[in-house]
């Protein structure tokens, strides 16, 4: 098992934000959990990332314990959220040679070079990032959080502000990651996009989680038909 | 291709790894960044010269010149490094690259030694600038030997490094609440009290006698700087990870 979350939830003084949230996450599959603004999704996923303590509950992560033994477990993870979690001043490849140098990255300049063409960023490698648009800031996020070879992934609303080739880049990505068996959780409201990536769903609501069903168990139009239902008012 | 995680026999060359990296990254963004190494530099030298027209240009007797750019040395000292300590933070809460390094396993202790070691370096570098400045200016130029001005070196650096000690774990803090860099300068002033008038005393007396006539002060100076830099390691997880 890549992840197991179990009774996940965070406080912030009297708001409950995710409520005993439990799911877990095995090689290959790419669980998918729709949700709109304020549900507690990126909540969740920084939990997930260990960049969140929960206020109770247990995490697991390759089979770890992630609250306690949080700084092991973290090189096994590649993050993708709403920030840059990088140096706007520094250019996309000075960004991956320094991270990869904390990850300890083996043949680091070629695969910051290769990433960066894969991605669609090889023309702006020396550009500084703070000059990118959401877009390409995008591109660079997923490839500075596939740099390190992470055994799961956390995507945080990735096809937000982006135009139809990067969509496309996210979608083919997370396939070929999916077939590399990792462990793979993304959060979206994009319903038709987040069916398409996705293994197994789960909607967030108001800060819980509830599963819905794997994807041969359920069609496009019925998971769009269902989350309508369950959208508060 | 690896993945996962490292087994725990690679911890020390790893850790080694990225404090190293960290480091070359700090200095390379504070050399990158031109206006902030323009706008401690200024203000450096602004210190300097009021005192110096303040108090010119006829100057007293040679010790209280000594005492006024020992005064003038310190002030400058202490608040280009509270601007470069926040500026050193600044730059990893925004966009939160800060989380971006939690996120590759680096124990906090040892990004907070690398912010040390990066923060004195950059404070050294302007102070080795800024001690010929004013003693040129307060007319102390000409009695100070290269022995002398070694020795003061010497002094300077034990005290950044205390004042980066204590600096960096409480620059963490502070700018992660808003107005942030404003607190910095209350809550770490009343602190490094000590290391002031350490080295400021150590100071006066380098350029009076040429050396260390009370070593109180000198013991003050290097007894509170390992103090503060042992107890901040030691606080370091708790600041940055919570």
């Amino acid at each position: 098992m890549r992840l197991h979350a179990s009774h996940l939830t965070k406080e912030f003084g009297h708001r409950v934000i995710v409520k005993n949230a439990t799911f877990s996450v095995q090689p290959g599959e790419v669980v998918t959990i729709f949700g709109p603004n304020g549900a507690g999704k990126t909540t969740l996923i920084k939990i997930l990332a260990t960049l969140l303590k929960p206020t109770s509950g247990d995490l697991e992560i390759e089979g770890r314990d992630a609250i306690a033994d949080s700084l092991e477990v973290r090189s096994a993870l590649g993050v993708v959220i709403h920030e840059m979690l990088a140096y706007p001043m520094f250019s996309p490849y000075e960004n991956l040679k320094f991270f990869g140098q904390m990850y300890g990255v083996q043949g680091l300049e070629d695969r910051a070079t290769t990433l960066l063409t894969e991605v669609g960023l090889q023309r702006f490698t020396h550009e500084p990032l703070h000059i990118f648009s959401r877009g390409m800031t995008q591109r660079f996020m997923i490839a500075r959080a596939l740099l390190h070879h992470p055994s799961v992934l956390l995507f945080d609303e990735p096809f937000s502000g982006l135009d139809a080739s990067a969509k496309q880049l996210v979608l083919r990505r997370v396939a070929e990651e999916q077939q590399n068996s990792k462990g793979i959780v993304i959060t979206t409201h994009n319903t038709e996009l987040g069916y398409l990536v996705g293994t197994r769903f789960f909607f967030m609501i108001d800060g819980r989680l509830e599963e819905v069903a794997r994807k041969d168990e359920i069609t496009a139009e019925t998971l769009l038909l269902m989350y309508e239902a369950r959208l508060p008012l | 291709m690896k993945t996962g995680i490292p087994p725990k026999n690679e911890t020390n060359m790893k850790a080694l790894r990225q404090i190293g990296a960290l480091i070359r990254k700090d200095l390379e963004l504070q050399f990158r960044s031109k206006e902030t190494l323009v706008l401690i530099f200024v203000f450096s030298v602004l210190v300097v010269l009021i005192f110096a027209f303040a108090f010119g240009p006829i100057f007293p007797e040679r010790v209280e010149r000594c005492k006024l750019t020992a005064s003038v040395l310190w002030t400058a000292f202490v608040f280009a490094g509270i601007i470069i300590l926040n500026r050193s933070f600044v730059v990893e809460r925004s966009d939160s690259a800060l989380h971006g390094i939690r996120l590759t396993g680096v124990d906090a202790s040892n990004l907070y030694l690398s912010k040390v070691v990066s923060n004195v370096a950059s404070l050294f570098l302007l102070e080795i600038v800024i001690i010929p400045i004013a003693l040129q200016f307060l007319d102390l130029l000409n009695g100070v030997t290269v022995g002398v001005f070694l020795k003061l070196l010497g002094v300077v650096s034990i005290g950044t490094l205390g004042f980066c000690a204590v600096g960096v774990l409480l620059a963490g803090m502070s700018t992660s609440t808003n107005g942030g860099e404003s607190l910095l300068s209350v809550i770490l002033l009343p602190l490094v009290v000590p290391i002031i008038i350490g080295g400021a005393k150590c100071t006066v007396s380098l350029l009076v006698t040429g050396g260390v006539d009370n070593w109180f002060w000198l013991n003050l100076l290097i007894g509170c700087s390992l103090v503060f830099l042992a107890s901040a390691y030691l606080l370091a997880g708790a600041v940055i990870e919570e």
